[in-house]
């Protein structure tokens, strides 16, 4: 009754069948799929699988990608984010206005965005723990509200709808470095978007299987009532995970100031189902409970190279949002059938 | 399945008491002059029909809710909890009916749930995965539970062996006192079995165990004592040698008030129902 | 961040030395917080004061009665060129004494419905866009008949009269489109690459047919998601890999010829960026080179001359172009034209 765990020993004995375990993983639907999409494309699209070709897909993804992470691990534990698409074009705006304002250092409004943004990733989550509402609503509520400020505050301060350029101001130079320059490993260029987001792949995984908060987050989503009663701190959770989604739209939206100088007011509008499709692709539960980020970020490569690839290919882009709703479709439906099986087998 | 526990009881101090425990809610008076004494070793039955009050107590003594009238005592000391995790540190755990699990989660995940146990330091602070699987698979063993997997999703398995994961990680969190909410409520007849077979494994270990539910049958086969709640105050509180079955059942069906009805409903029926509404 | 700060000395030496020393000993999160709040109470008031007398500038010069115009367009949030149109309308209004309410939607239905509005608010005069014609035919006729003098802008130049408006100010996308090929021809390319923001616009459409219709070389449309730069960047930028012979990359929106520029660079492509329309952004781009040419098509003056029309209508009975399209494009703008043109378009009229 007491046997506190102290010893370190392995105990492979208590593991399961390998199969049946890797057949439980939620990523394995997005993965059989993304292969797919890269076969289908090496064939049928000339200069997809060049070096070049394939950094631009990366960069593609990675964009989506970066927000897709946090994203699934808002969706593991149980919310949506509805605001997370113009939240990026926020903190972007915030960021430049801040330093062509105040005349200051570009890093100087990169740390204040860094505070607002985090700002409205804990009003999302404090609010949805406070009024118990569902995360639908308010976030609805939070991403017209920002849409609203974006514009409103935008032409208000600056004068017009897009904000000044600060690409002469000091310290630009070394936050496009971090934020949005090139890397160049073994020979590819490769964007430093993919860095972030491969960062952001490993962490998020860190977090949701090797730490006490990823328990918690499965169980937040899982069964929230269950968790409460067992001594998690259910709203902590939530609220840490809305400003997580809200760190990564900093990151976001520094690399859309840092890489055009000028943000449009307007931009950012309709991503945040892009991120979440990534994320249900991937193979997140609507319902929550279920998920990984490595999934979201195969999700979002789908993007990625889906988008992508329909350019290399020459097709009519007409097709490109039926192409993407056909693919979310069948891989929703593929998970749910890996699911079923996985669990027929145990 | 006795013995041990008639000889536990009346003894030490109690582990957790209440003494004329009452809860408003606004208005609403839930629960009144509520008393009952769990003792190492012993199981306190709570009987009682729909909103008797049952869920209210169980909310006070884990920590859900606060008691706003009489004591609160444990190890003899008086306490207003504040917080489930509160409850918890002071040895009282809790196992919900329907609560008790995350079904998507692994078993050892499950177990351990809210009492990670973290290895390393600094930012490589992490999961002790290893000794998770192993000490559930352990503790699982002791109850008399043998899981083959412990990483199969706890919702494949079955709502015996789901409950009894839940007391067997009360157990092994070194609960002193186990609250259990209905566990044979939704479970068939040979599931309540092995869940009733853990409650008197526990009950073996030294654990003070309160078992809440409406079924006399299941409480008369563990039960040290029994506390009966109508409306939301008592109706009775016998020591198990002071009651016998059909009695306990008679008084939980709802005693005298069911035998006046017994009598109105004479006149059009040749006799009175023998059981309660469930 | 110090080392970059000493080799990348900005203009803006004077002003900032004092927020500077600050920031530079540790940019800390409170530090930021106090000059955000410094931010606020300061800089914004004075700032806006003088924005406001420099666009919309001066005091009204006639004593006509008060009148009313309305101006819905079918411009998105946030747009640009729409700003532009507007800050036109109002330094116009300022001028002719007129009260002027702005309106907008994208989608026809709700853009109907925001005239429907100004007709029952019984206008004095009314400035709408025509890019979906269909929907907007019944509101404008009832505006027509409801007695409004209707002025059509940007688009719609072939339904205007048809309508009952009665005059059309904007730019013939074909013509402008035609403008661009012709100049694409000078400029001695051979294959274009017409980067299309919004799907299904047809103005879009008609811009890069006119270059078509001008250009002796091929010319490919190619369609981007226009609310996501990080994608419009990487989409032409995968079709400059996949297709070698692009040597010139022409963008319908000014906005996105600088992204097209990145995306041109990274693709190691040497294409020339040329873009429809104006910002500050192109002004510079052409100003260094990166961008060869613009076509403006002068939404300042289709803001500025529906409100001065319908007021010299009401006034004086007057109308201009005897029942055909008044043309405020395209004026071709180059480098040399760089100078004046960044004054401008930061001040938000070009």
């Amino acid at each position: 009754m007491t046997a506190t765990p102290a010893a370190l020993a392995k105990d492979t004995a208590a593991r399961g069948p390998v199969a049946r375990r890797l057949s439980a993983r939620p990523e394995l639907g997005a993965m059989v799929g993304a292969v797919a999409v890269l076969v289908f494309f090496a064939l049928a699209a000339d200069g997809f699988l060049r070096p070049a070709g394939l950094g631009t897909v990366l960069y593609a993804a990675s964009t989506i990608g970066i927000m897709a992470v946090p994203v699934a691990l808002l969706m593991i534990g149980g919310e949506f984010d509805l605001s997370a698409g113009v939240m990026v074009t926020s903190s972007a705006l915030v960021s430049s206005m801040f330093s062509y304002q105040m005349t200051a250092n570009t890093w100087a409004g990169v740390a204040v965005s860094l505070l607002v943004t985090l700002a409205i990733g804990f009003f999302n989550g404090w609010t949805l723990t406070r009024t118990r509402l569902p995360s639908f609503i308010i976030t609805l509520g939070t991403f017209l509200m920002l849409t609203g400020l974006n514009l409103g505050l935008t032409k208000l301060i600056g004068g017009t709808v897009s904000t000044r350029a600060i690409g002469d101001m000091e310290g630009f130079a070394s936050a496009r470095a971090v934020f949005a320059s090139d890397i160049t490993v073994g020979g590819f260029q490769l964007r430093i978007t993919i860095v972030w987001w491969l960062a952001l792949v490993a962490a998020a995984t860190w977090i949701l299987l090797r730490t006490r908060a990823g328990n918690w987050i499965f169980a937040t989503g899982g069964n929230a009532d269950a968790a409460r009663a067992v001594g998690v701190p259910v709203d902590r959770v939530r609220v840490g995970l809305y400003m997580g989604v809200a760190l990564a739209a900093w990151i976001s939206g520094q690399h859309l100031l840092f890489s055009y100088d000028v943000v449009q007011s307007g931009e950012g509008v309709g991503n945040e189902l892009i991120y979440i499709a990534a994320a249900v692709i991937g193979g997140c539960l609507l319902t929550g409970g279920h998920g990984s980020a490595a999934g979201a970020a195969v999700g979002a490569l789908i993007f990625g190279m889906t988008s992508k690839g329909i350019v290399y290919a020459q097709w009519d882009p007409n097709w490109f949002k039926f192409f993407l709703g056909a693919m979310l479709l069948l891989a929703t439906l593929l998970n749910a059938w890996i699911r079923k099986r996985a669990e027929a087998s145990s | 399945m006795n013995g041990t526990s008639t000889a536990a009881a009346g003894s030490p101090t109690a582990l957790v008491e209440l003494a004329g425990v009452g809860k408003r809610y606004g208005n609403a008076t839930a629960l009144e002059g509520v008393s009952l004494a769990v003792r190492p070793g012993e199981v306190v039955c709570v009987l009682g029909d729909n909103g008797a009050g049952k869920s209210t107590l169980i909310k006070i003594i884990s920590g859900l809710h606060r008691h706003d009238g009489g004591a609160f005592r444990i190890d003899g000391e008086e306490v207003r909890l504040a917080s489930p995790r509160e409850a918890l540190d002071r040895g009282i755990a809790t196992v919900y009916q329907d609560l008790a699990v995350v079904p998507l989660m692994p078993v050892w995940r499950n177990f351990f749930l809210g009492s990670e146990p973290v290895t390393g330091r600094g930012p490589l602070r992490r999961l002790d995965t290893a000794a998770m699987r192993r000490t559930t698979r352990e503790a699982l063993l002791r109850m008399g539970i043998d899981l083959r997997d412990v990483d199969q999703p706890i919702g494949t398995l079955s709502g015996g062996e789901r409950q009894s994961v839940a007391i067997a990680r009360a157990v092994h969190f070194g609960a002193r006192v186990i609250v259990l909410d209905e566990p044979t409520a939704a479970l068939g007849v040979k599931q309540a079995r092995v869940v009733l077979r853990y409650v008197a494994a526990a009950r073996d270990q030294g654990l003070g165990v309160v078992l809440v539910t409406h079924n006399p049958h299941h409480a008369h086969l563990v039960g040290d004592r029994f506390v009966l709640l109508r409306r939301g105050s008592m109706a009775g509180s016998h020591a198990r040698e002071e009651i016998a079955l059909d009695e306990l059942t008679r008084q939980m069906a709802g005693g005298s008030d069911l035998d006046r009805l017994g009598h109105e409903l004479a006149r059009t029926r040749p006799s009175g129902p023998d059981r309660g509404a469930p | 961040m110090a080392t970059a700060g000493g080799v990348r000395r900005g203009v803006r030496t004077g002003a900032r030395t004092g927020i500077r020393a600050g920031i530079r000993t540790r940019a800390t999160a409170s530090a930021a917080v106090l000059a955000l709040a410094l931010a606020g109470c300061s800089s914004t008031g004075g700032k806006r004061a003088e924005e406001e007398r420099e666009r919309a500038g001066g005091r009204a010069a006639v004593d006509t009665p008060r009148w009313t115009f309305a101006m819905v367009t079918h411009s998105g949030d946030g747009d640009t060129y729409w700003d532009i149109v507007r800050s036109g309308a109002e330094q116009a209004a300022v001028k002719d004494n007129v009260e002027f309410v702005y309106s907008h939607d994208k989608e026809a239905g709700r853009q109907a419905q925001l005239v429907q509005t100004a007709i029952d608010r019984k206008v004095d005069g009314l400035i709408v866009t025509l890019a979906k014609p269909e929907a907007m035919d019944a509101v404008v006729r009832e505006a027509v008949r409801a007695g409004i003098p209707v002025v059509t802008i940007n688009s719609g130049q072939e339904e205007s009269a048809g309508l009952g408006a009665l005059a059309h100010i904007g730019q013939d996308e074909s013509v402008a489109g035609e403008a661009v090929g012709g100049e694409l021809n000078e400029r001695g390319h051979d294959k274009a690459l017409c980067v299309v923001h919004e799907q299904g616009n047809v103005g879009h459409e008609e811009r890069c047919d006119g270059v078509r219709e001008a250009f002796d070389g091929e010319v490919e449309n190619l369609y981007v998601d226009g609310t996501n730069m990080p994608s419009v960047e990487s989409s032409v930028e995968a079709e400059l890999q996949s297709d070698r012979d692009v040597d010139t990359v022409v963008t319908l929106g000014a906005p996105f010829a600088a992204t097209a520029v990145r995306a041109v660079e990274r693709a190691g492509s040497d294409a020339e960026v040329n873009t429809f329309d104006l910002n500050a952004q192109v002004a510079a781009g052409l100003r260094d080179g990166t961008i060869g040419f613009a076509v403006d098509q002068q939404p300042y003056l289709q803001g500025y001359e529906a409100v001065d029309l319908l007021w010299l209508h009401r006034y004086n009975g007057n109308m201009l172009g005897g029942g055909r399209p008044v043309l405020t494009g395209p004026q071709l703008v180059t480098g040399e034209d760089a100078a004046d043109l960044e004054k401008y378009t930061e001040r938000g009229t070009r």
